[in-house]
């Protein structure tokens, strides 16, 4: 990606538009809406669960009368976040800057490009600016910028300002824009993109309210939040010409050593000794001094990625977690059974990842013929080419009757996958590749879940055979205590029986019956397993309730 | 008013609460001491139904089957067999007589439970008079005991005349004035009493119509026997009365049927007993009774015997076989009791010839010939088939 962005970086910022208009997803008014809402949602839960907050976020969707042949709308995006400080805000809404940061780090948005393509598209579509109210923690100021993008000197004009004292003590950010729209074409795109999103943070409360005068509202089911990513430096295996050549750049090593020591991780003093080494150059050699020559760069690149390093670490990444995924399935779709899992961190080519998977049977999910996947990475929902999704070929490889499954079936599978650098397949971002170390962390979750609902839908297979055998012998107690006691009185004084006069029989039978035959613990109460012998005494006591 | 009755009814009536209340202690011991209740019932199946050739008759095997209350597939069972005790229990005590069809209503209600939901739920404790006629034949089986031994009723279909004297319900009533009518043979044989009697040998003829001609034309008189009739398949009763008449008083026992396998088979069920029900054959059947006719050799004669029919006659009177009728008698030569010589022939012919004749074809040739030429000379001449 680093050398597409290294090509933009020759162009003026309306020929980047241009072409960016197509790769982001603003090739049309229904797709500019549905990405302008992306893109300022997922900013937006960046500025809260990023760190520590639990997000507030409201969309807002509304009807603009402005050119009359064309639909408008604004969207506005308010959330509680860390703010936006008013010195930064020009260059964070209106500059489209391709970061020469190196630091990786797992975050929703990429490249920070997402809403300057928002803030571009309204200002080429209405002509309107991009409006931000924004407040820091601690700040006792509310700061309100409407600003539009210079396209040829790349630089933010502001055309309006305010600042406000705060009553009270709030923070975060909201920004709006009014954009060309097609509203009808992109709202089932929006609704499903914001369900999915409840899912994925189920500690968000999330409310949408839309150009039809619906509220979608979700509250928020946990308070439980993942712990927030932090930076990582690159490890060597992941290392490309150009980064190489950034760090190089901008690196305060010394020597090669320290470069390697201080820049990398996974790279200790022993390590970066044994690599020089193996590489033939001096561990006390300037690093600036590497730029002169491209293909000592070019070579040394691939020999960090065939050297041995340490794999790379994954504690900067961050996963949901295991009770959350379950939380998020249960908000949307309060399924009968519900379990996740999470894979131990792996690494491809130098980048770490974390695959979470959850998988879910009955309540709400619609049967059908294919399992429902909710695919996310990064805790974004991908929606598009679902077939194209390694997700996908792992999920119809499986054979679900083998787990007790026959479709049409209730089922739905969650895929995480939570990395510094998703292996995505297209420019469109929409699905992930099969990358072998990937797709065996995949399918080794989803079998381990799978394994799990089939021994919950057996047990409960076996619970409803003792409930029914259960059933049909204690239903024919009373009758056979009458029976019995009917005979049991001899001959000679026989009266015909009154009233009660098997109770003890009955007594005896529940006994025997609870005695012999398995009684099933009723599900959902296993704190309190009822007494056997009341199940027996419930099926037979018909005149209470 | 107070029901009559009689010291050998009560005693009848004892004998069976008795033994009914024997088996449901049992099953109450069972259940005191929270061990699984068992019925332990022989087999009424074909497999367990087994031809005993020194007593003559079809038995039941040994094969016993367990219904066990646990067993979720036998516990509707268990409870309806001893529902049918607990019925027939109550009437044994109460001095009542009821039939099979009372039994069914009697224990036919509805059972109210709330399945796992909760929800109310209604079962019958059977549907069908098949059910509970089922229920009653267990319990026959499982305690021995003929529904007759637990005086219930049945429709009466057998009737006899002769020169003989009985005492049933404290009456004593005379076989041989009954006019043009005859006794119906009563539901519970056993409770009949031979007082006196002047007959030489019984004989049975399927059909009720031509005992009427035997009867009116006064057949039993001249010939001394006591004719019965148990109109078509003989009941229950008919066949009790004819083993006791056989067994306690030592006559004779001519059956005279249809030249057809439906005439054998009817008479199979006299000598040997009914498959479906071998468990009575014990003493329902009689095993020296004899075929008396008609058969294929007095229509068609063989070297030894000329035919009783001239050849014009034959061609009027016979019926041409039909195909079930080739595929019965077929069946009937894999049973045992059919595989002596004679039955051999017998079967084999008709096999042959594919005719059959009914009786009332012999009576068309003359009632006279019929009653005073063909059986007395049957009789005479030993030209039965045992």
């Amino acid at each position: 990606m680093s050398n597409e962005i290294e090509k933009f970086r020759q162009m003026s910022v309306a020929e980047f538009f241009a072409k960016y208009r197509e790769v982001a997803g603003f090739s049309n008014p229904a797709r500019a809406l549905y990405q302008t809402v992306r893109e300022l949602v997922e900013n937006s839960l960046d500025a809260t669960d990023g760190h520590g907050i639990l997000p507030d976020v409201r969309i807002i969707i509304e009807k603009v009368n402005g050119n009359s042949e064309r639909s408008w709308c604004r969207v506005s995006v308010e959330d509680n976040g860390i703010g936006v400080p008013p010195l930064v805000m020009p260059d964070a809404f209106g500059r489209v800057l391709f970061s020469s940061k190196y630091i990786i780090r797992q975050t929703r948005g990429m490249y920070g490009l997402g809403v300057k393509a928002a803030v571009l598209y309204a200002q080429v579509t209405t002509g309107s600016p991009v409006e931000v109210i924004s407040s820091t923690r601690g700040s006792s100021y509310v700061y309100m910028k409407k600003l539009f993008i210079d396209m040829k000197k790349n630089e933010p004009i502001v055309v309006e300002e305010a600042q406000f004292r705060k009553t009270n003590s709030w923070h975060g950010t909201r920004t709006s824009l009014v954009i060309e729209c097609d509203w009808q074409r992109a709202k089932p795109r929006i609704i499903e993109y914001i369900r999915r999103t409840a899912v994925i943070a189920p500690y968000a409360d999330i409310l949408l309210e839309t150009l039809d005068g619906e509220i979608l509202y979700f509250p928020r089911t946990t308070r439980k939040m993942p712990k927030p990513p932090r930076e990582a430096k690159p490890h060597p295996h992941g290392v490309d010409v150009e980064t190489l050549k950034q760090i190089i750049v901008n690196t305060r090593a010394e020597t090669l050593l320290e470069l390697l020591e201080t820049e990398f991780q996974s790279v200790g003093t022993i390590t970066a000794l044994k690599f020089l080494e193996s590489v033939g150059l001096k561990p006390t050699l300037k690093p600036k001094t590497l730029l002169r020559d491209g293909s000592v760069l070019v070579n040394l690149v691939d020999s960090m990625k065939t050297f041995k390093f340490k794999a790379p670490r994954s504690g900067h990444l961050s996963p949901l977690g295991e009770d959350l995924v379950e939380m998020g399935i249960r908000r949307l779709y309060d399924p009968e059974w519900v379990d996740a899992i999470r894979r131990p961190a792996r690494a491809y080519g130098g980048h770490s990842f974390i695959v979470e998977m959850g998988l879910a049977y009955g309540g709400s999910i619609q049967p059908s013929e294919e399992p429902l996947i909710l695919r996310y990475a990064n805790k974004i929902p991908l929606l598009y080419e679902e077939r194209e999704d390694v997700s996908y070929k792992v999920v119809s490889e499986v054979n679900w009757k083998q787990y007790g499954i026959d479709f049409p079936a209730p089922l739905l599978v969650l895929v995480h996958v939570a990395s510094t650098k998703v292996p995505y397949k297209g420019v469109g971002k929409e699905s992930i590749s099969d990358v072998p170390e990937l797709e065996a962390e995949i399918r080794s979750g989803l079998l381990e879940l799978a394994r799990r609902l089939r021994s919950y839908l057996s047990a409960k297979e076996r619970e409803a055979e003792a409930m029914r055998r259960v059933l049909a012998i204690s239903k024919y107690i009373p009758e056979i205590a009458r029976s019995l006691k009917i005979v049991e009185k001899p001959p000679e004084q026989w009266k015909p029986l009154e009233p009660g006069e098997e109770k003890h029989i009955v007594e005896r039978l529940v006994k025997l019956v609870s005695k012999h035959v398995a009684v099933p613990k009723v599900r959902g109460s296993p704190e309190e397993p009822p007494n056997p012998e009341d199940i027996i005494r419930s099926i037979i006591e018909t005149t209470k309730k | 008013m107070e029901p009559r009755i009689d010291k050998t009814d009560l005693e009848a009536r004892r004998k069976a609460s008795l033994t009914l209340r024997e088996h449901v202690l049992r099953v109450l011991r069972d259940v005191e001491e929270l061990s699984p209740p068992k019925l332990l019932i022989p087999k009424r199946t074909l497999s367990n139904t087994i031809y005993d050739p020194e007593k003559g008759i079809l038995i039941l095997g040994e094969d016993v089957f367990e219904r066990n209350m646990l067993d979720m597939g036998e516990t509707r069972r268990f409870m309806q067999t001893l529902l049918m005790a607990s019925i027939i229990y109550q009437a044994l005590v109460e001095n009542e007589y009821p039939t099979i069809r009372d039994l069914y209503y009697r224990g036919k209600h509805t059972i109210t439970f709330r399945d796992l939901k909760g929800s109310l739920k209604e079962e019958n404790t059977w549907d069908e008079q098949a059910e509970s006629d089922s229920a009653l034949r267990d319990l026959e089986v499982m305690t021995g005991l003929l529904r007759e031994h637990m005086l219930i009723l049945s429709k009466e279909k057998g009737k006899v005349v002769g020169d003989m004297r009985i005492r049933s319900g404290g009456d004593i009533i005379d076989l041989s004035r009954l006019g043009h009518g005859a006794y119906a043979i009563e539901s519970t044989p056993d409770l009949i009493e031979f007082l006196d009697y002047n007959a030489e040998y019984v004989l049975v003829v399927e059909k009720d119509a031509v005992f009427q001609q035997l009867h009116r034309i006064g057949f039993w008189k001249q010939y001394k026997c006591i004719l019965v009739t148990g109109a078509g398949q003989p009941d229950r009763a008919t066949r009790r009365f004819v083993r006791r008449l056989n067994e306690e008083l030592g006559l004779p026992v001519y059956v005279l049927t249809d030249s057809d396998p439906y005439g054998w088979n009817i008479y199979s069920v006299f000598k040997v007993g009914s498959i479906t029900l071998s468990y009575e054959s014990e003493r329902l059947a009689t095993p020296k009774a004899k075929f008396l006719g008609v058969s294929m050799t007095d229509i068609f004669g063989d070297k030894n015997k000329k035919p009783y029919l001239t050849e014009e006659e034959r061609r009027n009177f016979i019926i041409k076989a039909k195909e079930r009728d080739l595929k019965r008698a077929k069946e009937l030569m894999n049973y045992s009791w059919f595989q002596t010589n004679k039955w051999k022939k017998e079967i084999n012919m008709f096999l042959e010839k594919k005719v059959k004749l009914e009786i009332e074809a012999l009576a068309g040739k003359g009632l006279k010939f019929l009653a005073f030429q063909y059986i007395p000379q049957k009789i005479q001449t030993g030209d039965w088939i045992d």
